[in-house]
């Protein structure tokens, strides 16, 4: 076990930027979680912690020692490739076996079958020992790239998307069982997802990168509840975070946002910075709810007109998207709420002003704090 | 299941084609080994009917009929064409992974270099490359013969290989790298089983280039590194022209490509190591 660093990589494939001057430590035992599209740079940065890629700018560490230009072989981590990158040539127990029997190990065949026994029936693929991985399904495959991980010991694992290829509800109990095992042997890891629900549950801390630079570094809970920008706010949540434009105004001595056809006004008291700006507002979509009936409007909600644009049954929830003014705003309502409505229908939509995000679009799309 | 009907009706047209052109390309082969089974007095007045006999096989191999250098030309041909290919393999399969792996300074003009001593016809150089071998005391020696093969065996290696292992993604190796292996022994253990239909192929091929050169042992080799290709000559120099000799000897000149091509067929089925990996 050993912590990771990376300190101002930047990596450049001819003209083309892949990182730009990303820094992210990942502590002893930590279980750290890369999110962004894809194309953002996850791979790259994998890699060049890896040592197969060598960064243009920046320094590597291992338990703060430069391990930039030291070889991969010996640089003890573990890797699971996107491409699942298993040995076509080998059956699954011997895919497994391979880092064990390395020349830098050399377990003994005994030990080896049992940690391939125990590690194959974590991930239920221990009936599929003697198949050649050129018969796996894809989800299959996958589950035996991350058992070639978690097989051995290492400094630390790099998992670059180990989940994505599996189905839904195997993703679920193989999300559930990774949280288990890094919970249990605490091995440092550093796991890359576009998937931002995998991030929140499984990561002690997350890295939003995107276009090859971390926008924000936080627990999952200062993600979402704080994003530094736009692009960390969107990068989390489904339907995605509503973004309003708008400029801040001074009505009454209270900085207050104004939509850009004026239709939604919302006094944002404290908020650090100036009249007159350009703003954008952001409110998720479960913040927002349907007023049904009157007088039942706690004080510390606001409420605006809406009329509604597109509704989605699903399941016990609704997804509605109300006009207000020229804005479309998404929000995620109990199916019961929003039964009986139908398209066009004038509502009231309510919300809790403590849960607005304020942004700047000229500033990067920075998060005003307040 | 128009579409099904439609297919089949454009296949007995296809079939058709290939069995003409199938018997067109036998055409000479079949006109060869008749050649090689007639007698002198009917070598040259008949075609199909004629009274077959093994004389002219007899008369090459100097079966009861003295001696014979057919043999020794023979086994020449084998030691340059083999010696040649396998020169090739241990400098080639080096060289095409690292040309379809890193880009180093002139590797791209190295690559072309190599690619241009294919499409140079060889009597360019073959003048000068005489006069050299003459300085150099390599006529006429069997280093010197595989010397001047491998200029047509290892483009071939080093092209054809060089696509193979682009095909691979190089994840694998990166893979075992992690794996901790070394740079060397992630190349022995996993690259090079998956190339193995391609070394095969590339082996065939380099082979039958190799085998059936003819102008640089007609001028680099007089006698002792001579091969088969050129001794044929002998049967029509003289006073009498051979041809159902030469033909013979022709014939079973063709034996070791086609037994070679037999015994690698297998290994010439790709495709099936591939897919393991996501593309």
């Amino acid at each position: 076990m050993a912590a990771l660093e990376l300190a101002g990589i930047r990596k450049t494939y001819g003209r083309t930027v892949a990182l730009d001057e990303a820094t992210f430590d990942v502590r002893d035992g930590e279980f750290f979680c890369l999110l962004g599209p894809s194309g953002a740079g996850k791979t790259t940065t994998l890699k060049v912690a890896a040592g197969l890629a060598e960064p243009s700018v920046g320094v590597v560490r291992l338990d703060g020692v430069d391990v930039t230009d030291v070889e991969p072989t010996r640089r003890d981590l573990a890797m699971c490739f996107e491409s699942y990158a298993l040995y076509p040539q080998h059956n699954v127990f011997d895919n497994l076996a391979f880092p064990l029997r390395s020349p830098r190990r050399r377990m003994p065949a005994e030990r080896t079958r049992q940690r391939i026994l125990d590690i194959t029936t974590l991930l239920g693929i221990d009936h599929l020992l003697d198949r050649p991985v050129t018969q796996l399904s894809n989800g299959q495959r996958q589950r035996v790239a991350l058992g070639r991980v978690l097989v051995r010991p290492a400094s630390a694992y790099l998992l670059d998307e180990p989940l994505s290829h599996l189905d839904a509800r195997l993703r679920a109990s193989m999300r559930a069982e990774l949280k288990a095992i890094s919970g249990e042997d605490g091995t440092t890891t550093l796991y890359v997802t576009h998937d931002y629900v995998e991030a929140l549950s499984l990561a002690d801390r997350i890295g939003v990168l995107d276009a090859g630079r971390i926008r924000q570094i936080g627990t999952p809970r200062e993600v979402w509840s704080e994003p530094a920008d736009t692009v960390v706010a969107r990068s989390f949540g489904k339907p995605a975070i509503n973004l309003v434009d708008g400029a801040i105004a001074a009505a009454g001595g209270v900085l207050t946002f104004v939509s850009t056809d004026g239709a939604l006004r919302l006094p944002v008291p404290g908020l650090r910075t100036s009249p007159g700006v350009r703003a954008q507002l952001g409110i998720r979509p479960r913040d927002l709810g349907l007023l049904r009936g009157a007088g039942d409007l706690p004080s510390s909600l606001v409420c605006f007109d809406a009329a509604i644009y597109v509704l989605e049954h699903l399941g016990r929830q609704t997804e509605v998207t109300v006009r207000v003014g020229a804005a479309l705003l998404s929000l995620v309502v109990p199916r019961e709420v929003a039964d009986g409505h139908v398209l066009d229908d004038k509502v009231v939509v309510t919300f809790d002003p403590a849960a607005a995000h304020v942004f700047l679009p000229d500033d990067g799309g920075r998060r005003v704090v307040r | 299941m128009s579409g099904k009907a439609g297919l089949r009706g454009r296949g007995v047209l296809a079939d058709l084609v290939l069995v003409v052109y199938f018997l067109l390309s036998l055409a000479p082969v079949v006109f060869i080994v008749a050649l090689s089974l007639k007698s002198n007095a009917e070598q040259t007045s008949t075609y199909l009917r004629f009274t077959p006999t093994l004389d002219n096989y007899r008369a090459v191999l100097g079966i009861g009929a003295g001696e014979s250098a057919y043999l020794r030309f023979f086994l020449a041909s084998l030691i340059c064409a083999v010696g040649a290919v396998l020169v090739s393999l241990v400098i080639g399969v080096p060289a095409a992974y690292a040309a379809a792996r890193f880009r180093f300074r002139g590797s791209e003009g190295l690559l072309f270099t190599l690619l241009s001593f294919r499409f140079a016809p060889e009597l360019v150089v073959i003048i000068p490359l005489g006069v050299l071998y003459q300085q150099l005391g390599l006529y006429d020696t069997y280093v010197g013969m595989i010397w001047a093969l491998q200029l047509v065996t290892m483009p071939l290696v080093v092209w054809i290989l060089r696509s193979f292992f682009q095909d691979l993604p190089p994840d694998l190796e990166q893979a075992a790298l992690l794996d901790g292996y070394s740079r060397r022994q992630a190349f022995v253990k996993t690259v090079l089983p998956l190339v193995r239909p391609g070394v095969a192929a590339v082996c065939l091929l380099a082979f039958i280039f190799a085998w059936n050169n003819f102008i640089l042992p007609f001028t680099l080799t007089s006698s002792e590194a001579q091969t088969v290709t050129v001794s044929s000559l002998a049967f029509l120099g003289g006073n009498q022209v051979r041809f159902n000799l030469v033909a013979a000897g022709a014939v079973m000149a063709v034996l070791p490509p086609l037994v070679l091509a037999l015994f690698i067929q297998r290994y010439l089925v790709r495709g099936l190591s591939f897919g393991a990996v996501k593309s």
